[in-house]
C-alpha cells in the first residue's frame, strides 16, 4: 500500500468527518433557532391570550435588548453573567455530570469574594494598586468559595453514589438559606436597613471604559471571554479536560482506559463551581459593588443551565446563548418599568425554550414532514 | 437473598441513618443555637412529650401528604421507566391551578375548594398528556424537559397569578377544613391525630395504599414494572410498553397536581414569590421515593419524616428553643442530603430514561 493511498483515504475521511460535524452543527444551531423561535411565538400568543398587546410586547423586547447605549450596557452586563455560569454548566454537562447547583456556587463565591475584599482591605495600600490587589485576592476567592461548594456535591456523587442533580438543587436551597442569614446578622452593613454587607471600597471595581455605565465595564466582558477561551481549551487541549468529555460520552470506555471516574467527577464539579464563582466575582465587583440578601439576586445559575443547553453545552456556543440571554433579561427589566405584561412571562418562555431544546426530534420530524433536510440517516 | 437477609440489611441501615440524622441534630442544635443539650436530655421523656405533641404529629401529616402524593407519582413514572424530574413544576401548576379555579368558581367555602382540587388534578394531567408526548414520541431528554417543567412552572405560573389578581399572590382563599369525628376526636393524642384530621390527609393515606396494592398485587402493576425492568419481554408479551408509559407519567402529573392542590387547600392562600409556596416540595418528594426505595407506603414514610423535620421549626419556638427560623427552615434540605448519601445505591429500575421503539 502506497502512502499516497493513505493519504488519500485519510482526506476522504477527514472530508466525510468535516461535513459530518458540519452538519451537526448546523442541525444544532437550526435546532437552537427554531427553539427559540417557537418559544417567543407561544410566549406572544400567551400576551395576546393575557389581553395585551402582542406587537407592544415584541416591540419592547427588542428595544429593551438594544434600544439606547445604556441599555446596551445593560445587555452586555447581564450577558456577561449568563455567559460565566452557562460555562460552569457546560463544563459540567459536558462531562456527563448534571450541576444544577451553579445559583448556590455563584452565592458561595460571591460571599467569599466580599468578605476577603472587606477584611483584607485594611492591609493594602489603597488607591489603584491596593485595588488590583484586592480584586485579584476578591476573585480568587471566589473561584475557591465556588469550586468548595461544587466540589461538595461532587465528593458526594463520586463517593457515596448521592444522585447529584437532587443534592445540587438542596446545596442551592441550604446556599441561599444559610447565606442570607450571615448576611441578616453577623454579616451586615452597620446601621444598614437592607440585608446586604458594607460597600467594598471605591478603589476596587472596573473602570467603565466605552459606556461610561459604572455598572458595565467592558474589561469584565474581556476578561470573560477570556474566561471562556482559557475553558474551551481545557477542555479539548488538555488530559484533564479530555478525560472529563469523554467520560461524558462514554462513561465505560474512560474506565477502561484507565480514568479515575471517581477523580473526574469531583475535578468536573471543582471546575464548574469555580467558574461560577468567577462570575460571581465579576457581579459583586464590576456590579454590586457588595454582597447583597442572596433571594433577591436573579436565577443566573438556573437560566445558565438554559444557556448551555442551547449551545449544546459547547463552551464558545455559550458566547451567542449567553448574549441572547442578557438580551431577554435586559427586556424583561425594560418591560417591567415601560408595560403591564409582568415580567416573570420571560422565565416563563425560557422554561419553553428548555423544553424545546430537549426534544430535537420535535424539530427534526416536523423539518421532515415540511421537506427539510429529511435525507440525513 | 432472602427475605431476612433483606430485611436485616435494610433494618441496620435504617437504624444507622436514623442515628446519623439524630447526630446531626444534636450537634447543630448544640454547637450553632446553643441548645443546653445536658438539660434536654436530663428532661428526657417529658421533652420528648413536649415536642412530639398530638398536634405536633397532626401538622406533621398535614406536611407529608402533598410530598407522599408527588412521591408516589414519580415512583410509578419512574417504575416504568420514565424519569419525571418535573415533580416541582407540576406541583407549582396543581398549587396554582387549585387557587385559581377555587377563586374563580366563588371562593365561598370548603364545596369551593373541592371543585378547585379537581379541577387542578384534570388540569395538571393535561399538562402531562403534553410531557408524555414529548417525552415518549419525541423522545425529548427526560431530565433537560423535566428540568424544562420546572422553569416554565417558576415563571409562568406568577405571570398568570399577576394577571388574575394583580400580584403573585392570591388573596385568601377557603381550605377544605377539619373532619372531626365526634366523641372519637376526645381520645387522648389520637382523637387529635386520628379523628380531628384534615380529609386530604387521609385521602393521601388511601392513595399511599392503593397505590402500594396495584403495583404489587395485580396485572397492570407487574406491567408498569416491567416496562421499566424489562420492556422487550413486555413487548414480546403483546403489552404496548409506551401505553404503559403514557398511563404512569399522566398519572404522575396528576398525582403531582393534587399534591399542589393540597398543599393549597391547607394553607390560606397561593404564594407565587420566590420559590412559590411549593419551595422544593417536588424535590423532596423525588427523594422521598428513592428512599422508600420505590415502594409508595416507604415513600410515604420518608415523606412524614421531612414533614417532621419540617414542623421542629413550630415545636422549637413554643418551647423557647432558641433557634434562627431561617437556619433551621433549611432542616429538610440538609436531611435529603444526608439521607442520599447514607442512601444513595437505590434499586432504580434498569431502562429509566431510554426511550423504548418496539422492533415491529
Amino acid at each position: 500500500m502506497s502512502s499516497a493511498d493513505q493519504s488519500g483515504t485519510r482526506s476522504l475521511a477527514d472530508r466525510v468527518a468535516g461535513r459530518l460535524l458540519q452538519a451537526t452543527v448546523l442541525e444544532r444551531l437550526g435546532i437552537a433557532l427554531a427553539s427559540v423561535t417557537t418559544a417567543i411565538l407561544i410566549g406572544l400568543v400567551i400576551v395576546a391570550a393575557a389581553g395585551y398587546s402582542p406587537i407592544l410586547f415584541l416591540n419592547n423586547l427588542i428595544v429593551g435588548a438594544l434600544g439606547s447605549e445604556r441599555i446596551l450596557a445593560r445587555t452586555l452586563r447581564l450577558s456577561t453573567f449568563f455567559i460565566l455560569t452557562g460555562v460552569a454548566v457546560a463544563i459540567a454537562f459536558r462531562a456527563g455530570v448534571f450541576n444544577i447547583g451553579v445559583q448556590g456556587q455563584f452565592v458561595v463565591g460571591g460571599l467569599f469574594c466580599t468578605v476577603s475584599i472587606l477584611w483584607t482591605a485594611p492591609f493594602l495600600p489603597t488607591g489603584t494598586v491596593g485595588g488590583i490587589g484586592l480584586m485579584l485576592i476578591g476573585t480568587v476567592a471566589a473561584a475557591v468559595g465556588g469550586g468548595l461548594y461544587g466540589a461538595l456535591p461532587g465528593v458526594l456523587k463520586a463517593y457515596a453514589d448521592a444522585n447529584e442533580i437532587i443534592t445540587t438543587i438542596m446545596l442551592n436551597f441550604i446556599a441561599i438559606g444559610v447565606v442570607s442569614w450571615l448576611l441578616t446578622n453577623p454579616l451586615r452593613a452597620e446601621g444598614s436597613t437592607n440585608v446586604q454587607t458594607e460597600r467594598l471600597p471605591d478603589y476596587v471595581g472596573l473602570p467603565p471604559i466605552l459606556f461610561g455605565d459604572s455598572s458595565f465595564s467592558i474589561i469584565g466582558l474581556l476578561l470573560t471571554l477570556a474566561v471562556v477561551a482559557v475553558v474551551a481549551i481545557a477542555m479539548t487541549r488538555t488530559g484533564i479536560g479530555y478525560d472529563m468529555v469523554t467520560s461524558g460520552y462514554q462513561a465505560g470506555a474512560a474506565v477502561y482506559s484507565g480514568v479515575d471516574a471517581k477523580r473526574t467527577i469531583v475535578a468536573t464539579m471543582t471546575f464548574s463551581g469555580a467558574v461560577a464563582g468567577l462570575a460571581s466575582a465579576v457581579y459583586v465587583i464590576m456590579f454590586q459593588g457588595r454582597f447583597i440578601e442572596p433571594a433577591s439576586i436573579h436565577t443566573y445559575g438556573y437560566d445558565a443551565i438554559a444557556v448551555s443547553l442551547l449551545a449544546a453545552n459547547n463552551p464558545l456556543g455559550v458566547l451567542p446563548a449567553g448574549l441572547l440571554f442578557g438580551g431577554l433579561n435586559s427586556s424583561s427589566s425594560y418591560i417591567q418599568t415601560y408595560s403591564d405584561v409582568p415580567v416573570q412571562l420571560i422565565d416563563g418562555i425560557v422554561g419553553i425554550v428548555i423544553v424545546f431544546v430537549a426534544a430535537p426530534e420535535l424539530f427534526r420530524m416536523a423539518a421532515k414532514r415540511a421537506g427539510l433536510g429529511g435525507e440525513d440517516r | 437473598m432472602s427475605g431476612l437477609e433483606y430485611a436485616r440489611h435494610r433494618g441496620v441501615r435504617l437504624v444507622g441513618l436514623v442515628l446519623v440524622v439524630l447526630a446531626a441534630l444534636g450537634i447543630v442544635g448544640v454547637v450553632v443555637f446553643d441548645v443546653p443539650l445536658a438539660e434536654v436530655l436530663a428532661d428526657g421523656l417529658e421533652t420528648l412529650a413536649s415536642i412530639v405533641t398530638p398536634g405536633y404529629v397532626a401538622r406533621s401529616m398535614e406536611m407529608a401528604a402533598p410530598i407522599t402524593l408527588a412521591a408516589i407519582g414519580g415512583l410509578y413514572a419512574e417504575k416504568s421507566g420514565v424519569f419525571n424530574i418535573g415533580l416541582e413544576g407540576f406541583m407549582i401548576f396543581g398549587a396554582f391551578f387549585a387557587a385559581a379555579a377555587t377563586y374563580l368558581v366563588g371562593a365561598g367555602g370548603a364545596v369551593h375548594a373541592w371543585a378547585g382540587i379537581g379541577i387542578s388534578v384534570l388540569l395538571t394531567m393535561g399538562l402531562a398528556v403534553l410531557f408524555a408526548v414529548l417525552l415518549i414520541r419525541y423522545k425529548a431528554d427526560q431530565i433537560v424537559a423535566g428540568l424544562g417543567v420546572w422553569f416554565i412552572g417558576l415563571g409562568l405560573v406568577p405571570f398568570t397569578a399577576a394577571v388574575i389578581w394583580g400580584s403573585r399572590n392570591s388573596p385568601r382563599l377557603p381550605g377544605v377544613g377539619r373532619l372531626t369525628v365526634p366523641g372519637l376526636s376526645e381520645i387522648p393524642f389520637f382523637g387529635r391525630v386520628v379523628f380531628d384530621q384534615s380529609p386530604l390527609v387521609w385521602l393521601t393515606v388511601l392513595v399511599a395504599v392503593g397505590a402500594w396494592i396495584f403495583l404489587y398485587r395485580t396485572q397492570y402493576g407487574y406491567w408498569i414494572q416491567a416496562a421499566g425492568e424489562n420492556p422487550e419481554a413486555l413487548d414480546t408479551a403483546g403489552i404496548d410498553v409506551n401505553r404503559v408509559r403514557y398511563a404512569t407519567v399522566i398519572f404522575s402529573g396528576g398525582l403531582a397536581g393534587l399534591g399542589g392542590a393540597v398543599l393549597l387547600a391547607h394553607s390560606s392562600s397561593f404564594v407565587g414569590t420566590g420559590q412559590t409556596m411549593v419551595d422544593g416540595r417536588g424535590w423532596l418528594g423525588i427523594v422521598a421515593y428513592l428512599f422508600g426505595n420505590y415502594n409508595p407506603l416507604g415513600a410515604a414514610a420518608a415523606a412524614l419524616l421531612f414533614g417532621g423535620v419540617d414542623m421542629l421549626q413550630g415545636q422549637f419556638q413554643t418551647l423557647n428553643i432558641e433557634a434562627s427560623s431561617k437556619l433551621l427552615g433549611l432542616l429538610p434540605y440538609v436531611v435529603v442530603i444526608v439521607v442520599l448519601t447514607g442512601w444513595g445505591k437505590t434499586q432504580v429500575p434498569s431502562s429509566v430514561g431510554e426511550p423504548y421503539e418496539s422492533e415491529e
